[in-house]
């Protein structure tokens, strides 16, 4: 009977170590997400992309509707546009165009603004070279900004995609008031 | 409440504390196995309340009785109640009552730990009720939590995640012990390979509770770290990433689908061969099978976020990977079906909700074979549809397959019959009132009717009026089994030893109504595949 006892202790520490273990998964999976999704560049959406090779040297190709848009959550104290909201491009050209940011309320934010693409099969092929969403902004009250925007669409873009959209969302980031 | 009242066969019934103290403390697996199916059952009550609640406020288009923000609490804990409070505990009393009695164990290896897991549910499920009433009420993110609704809510997030915590813990006590029990403790004979099929599928189940419950206590804990911690894991604005959540929290939730299911196919599995009165066929395939289903259930969570913008060869995986799935779950349907084949079957109730089991289960199935084809999966993503195929399987199947192992070992564990033409009815009422509920939202799914909403478009009135009348008649039909459960307990016909010709495992072989302590020491057994007791020797009962 005591060797059972013993059996069954030894196999519950087992098991009790495999649900430590899957514990600690869970978090493991955190940084295992980021790592994978920079390897596949899946969420390269906030860092600057590398140019493509040849891109300089060779002309534009296709002709494509860039179209521009922003939003901002209900509650949230900015207002975010772009100056221009439709413009007529080219695969392989330097696109340069423009944000502007205004902070509505009377206390200092920071925000964060992350892009979205539509199609999303767009998104690996829009290369942002200069984007204000590689860092969170502070905005004093009241403040109104113009922020660049540089990117280029690789030649690489499927046929099928004449048209992209790129839209920003721009986010609260928490523990706000405080310069980046 | 005293399921597990015996008469005193003759047998070891001494040692029996009595009044509140025999359930605060206790350590007898099967007074425990009662409490956990008393438990499972109020809270079925409870989840379906709240079901008939959303059905409704679903009865006619606009707002009726509850507003958005509340109509989103009533789908959220019904889902958490039903999957924590009704179905998990459900099948764990199951397992402690029976797990012992069918592989020949004096009791569960762990007692006091038993207990313990047992009483950790009713503070859990009290603190997720309690949400109710608190500024902000109830979490309203869905069952699934989603970040960033779920980071966004109010302190009824906070108890929901410490409800969690805790049920967490008492589903990994609970499948601890059910490893150890049938690892370490079966009688000598009891080969593993010959065990009943209800404990191999326990035993798999237990498996993953242990791999995954882990998990999404640490996808909970990062929500809230989130809301309180001032950590960025769900927040795009901080570096985070909402699409993470949905990992995390798929990696349990899949696995999760399957602890639902595989003990289901354990009870069907016992039932189906006792009423065809001929053996289960291919048993050993049927363990494979439900291996393979318990190792790939880990490998296809994916296919819950076909619509977050996947890349393609990803979507292929999953639904490759999800469509194998239907492999080893087509392999356990063909061996019921064969099983029955050229059997000599009769049809009383624990029979017949198998059979309904099998035949609705299946069309859950297909609909999931559906719904992993991505591109399908992108159009019907969140709507009825999904709420049609989840319920086939988790009600048709789970709960049929609870109702069918509730008939089944009634008398074994009351020592009284329960009455068989309400049990009858019972299921005909059912399985009608399920499929009124539940077959036209297939169609509102198709049509575009989107889940977790409480208004809707008025295209969409009739087959929700449907679906309503359908919900309240079953939700009635479920009082057949409390009444018929209630008299049976006191007034049932008192039950032989063999209620059922064909049934041939281990607990048959000790008298009913099932003593205090069985088992006790082990007897010498000499078995065949699922369980069949060929012979016992010096088995403590003389």
């Amino acid at each position: 009977m005591d060797s059972r006892r013993v059996a069954n202790t030894v196999l519950l520490r087992k098991l009790l170590l495999a649900v430590l273990l899957m514990f600690g998964f869970a978090w493991l999976l955190v940084p295992l997400y980021r790592v994978l999704c920079e390897v596949s560049g899946l969420n390269r959406v906030v860092a600057a992309d590398a140019l493509p090779e040849a891109t300089a040297s060779q002309p534009p190709v296709r002709p494509v509707t860039l179209q521009l848009d922003a939003m901002v959550q209900p509650g949230l104290p900015w207002q975010v546009r772009p100056v221009q909201s439709r413009l007529q491009v080219k695969t392989g050209q330097l696109i340069q165009l423009e944000y502007e940011m205004r902070n509505n309320s009377e206390r200092q934010v920071v925000g964060q603004a992350i892009p979205r693409y539509l199609p999303a099969e767009a998104a690996a092929y829009v290369k942002k070279l200069e984007c204000f969403c590689f860092r969170q902004q502070a905005f004093r009250p009241g403040e109104v900004r113009r922020f660049p925007v540089v990117l280029l669409i690789d030649r690489q873009l499927p046929a099928a995609i004449d048209s992209i959209t790129l839209a920003y969302s721009v986010f609260d980031v928490p523990g706000q008031g405080r310069a980046p | 409440m005293d399921l597990a009242s015996n008469t005193a066969h003759g047998m070891v019934s001494a040692h029996k504390p009595q009044g509140l103290a025999r359930w605060l403390f206790a350590t007898n697996h099967k007074d425990i196995g009662s409490m956990y199916l008393w438990f499972a059952f109020c809270m079925f009550l409870v989840g379906g309340v709240l079901a008939l609640c959303i059905r409704a406020e679903l009865f006619s288009p606009g707002l009726q009785f509850f507003q958005p923000e509340l109509f989103n609490q009533l789908t959220t804990l019904h889902g958490l109640i039903m999957v924590f409070g009704a179905i998990m505990p459900a099948f764990t009393g199951l397992a402690n009552w029976m797990l012992p009695l069918m592989i020949g164990a004096p009791d569960m290896a762990f007692a006091r730990m038993n207990n313990w897991s047992f009483w950790l549910l009713p503070p859990a499920m009290t603190l997720l009720l309690l949400s109710f009433i608190v500024p902000g009420g109830a979490a309203a993110a869905g069952w699934t939590l989603y970040a960033p609704l779920s980071v966004q809510l109010g302190m009824g997030m906070d108890l929901t995640i410490f409800a969690i915590h805790i049920l967490g813990i008492s589903s990994i006590m609970g499948a601890i012990n059910i490893v150890v029990t049938i690892i370490n403790l079966r009688a000598p004979g009891m080969r593993m390979m010959n065990m009943p099929m209800f404990a191999w599928a326990s035993l798999i189940t237990a498996y993953l509770i242990i791999a995954v419950m882990p998990v999404l206590a640490g996808a909970v804990t990062m929500v809230l770290a989130d809301r309180h911690f001032g950590s960025h894991f769900f927040n795009a604005a901080g570096g985070g990433d909402p699409v993470l959540y949905q990992h995390v929290f798929w990696f349990f939730g899949h696995p999760e689908v399957y602890i639902m299911a595989l003990p289901a196919f354990g009870i069907v599995s016992q039932v189906i061969p006792t009423f065809a009165r001929k053996p289960l066929f291919g048993y050993s395939s049927m363990v494979y099978a439900t291996s393979s289903i318990g190792v790939l259930s880990f490998m296809v969570w994916a296919h819950h976020m076909f619509v977050t913008g996947m890349p393609a060869t990803a979507q292929l995986f999953f639904m490759y990977a999800t469509m194998l799935i239907a492999v080893p779950t087509g392999v356990k349907v063909f061996n019921w079906i064969a099983t029955m084949w050229q059997g000599s079957m009769s049809f009383e109730t624990p029979m017949l909700f198998a059979i309904g089991f099998i035949l609705l289960f299946t069309i859950g199935g297909l609909s999931g074979v559906t719904l992993s084809v991505a591109a399908v999966d992108v159009q019907l993503h969140g709507s009825y549809y999904v709420v049609a195929h989840f319920h086939y399987v988790l009600v048709a199947g789970a709960l049929f397959s609870l109702f069918s192992a509730v008939y089944y070992w009634f008398p074994k564990m009351t020592g009284r019959m329960y009455v068989e033409r309400l049990g009858q009815l019972h299921f005909w009422w059912s399985l009608l009132w399920f499929n009124v509920t539940f077959f036209p939202m297939h169609f509102l799914g198709l049509a575009g009717m989107p889940r977790r909403i409480p208004d809707y478009a008025l295209q969409f009135t009739d087959f929700n009026r449907i679906a309503s009348i359908g919900a309240f008649m079953f939700g009635l039909g479920q009082l057949i089994f409390l009444v018929n459960i209630l008299y049976s307990l006191r007034h049932g016909k008192t039950a032989p030893q063999q209620p059922w010709e064909g049934a041939n495992t281990l607990e048959w072989q000790i008298p009913t109504p099932a003593p205090y302590h069985s088992f006790n020491p082990p007897p010498q057994l000499e078995t065949a595949e699922n369980g069949v007791v060929l012979s016992m020797r010096d088995s403590g009962q003389a």
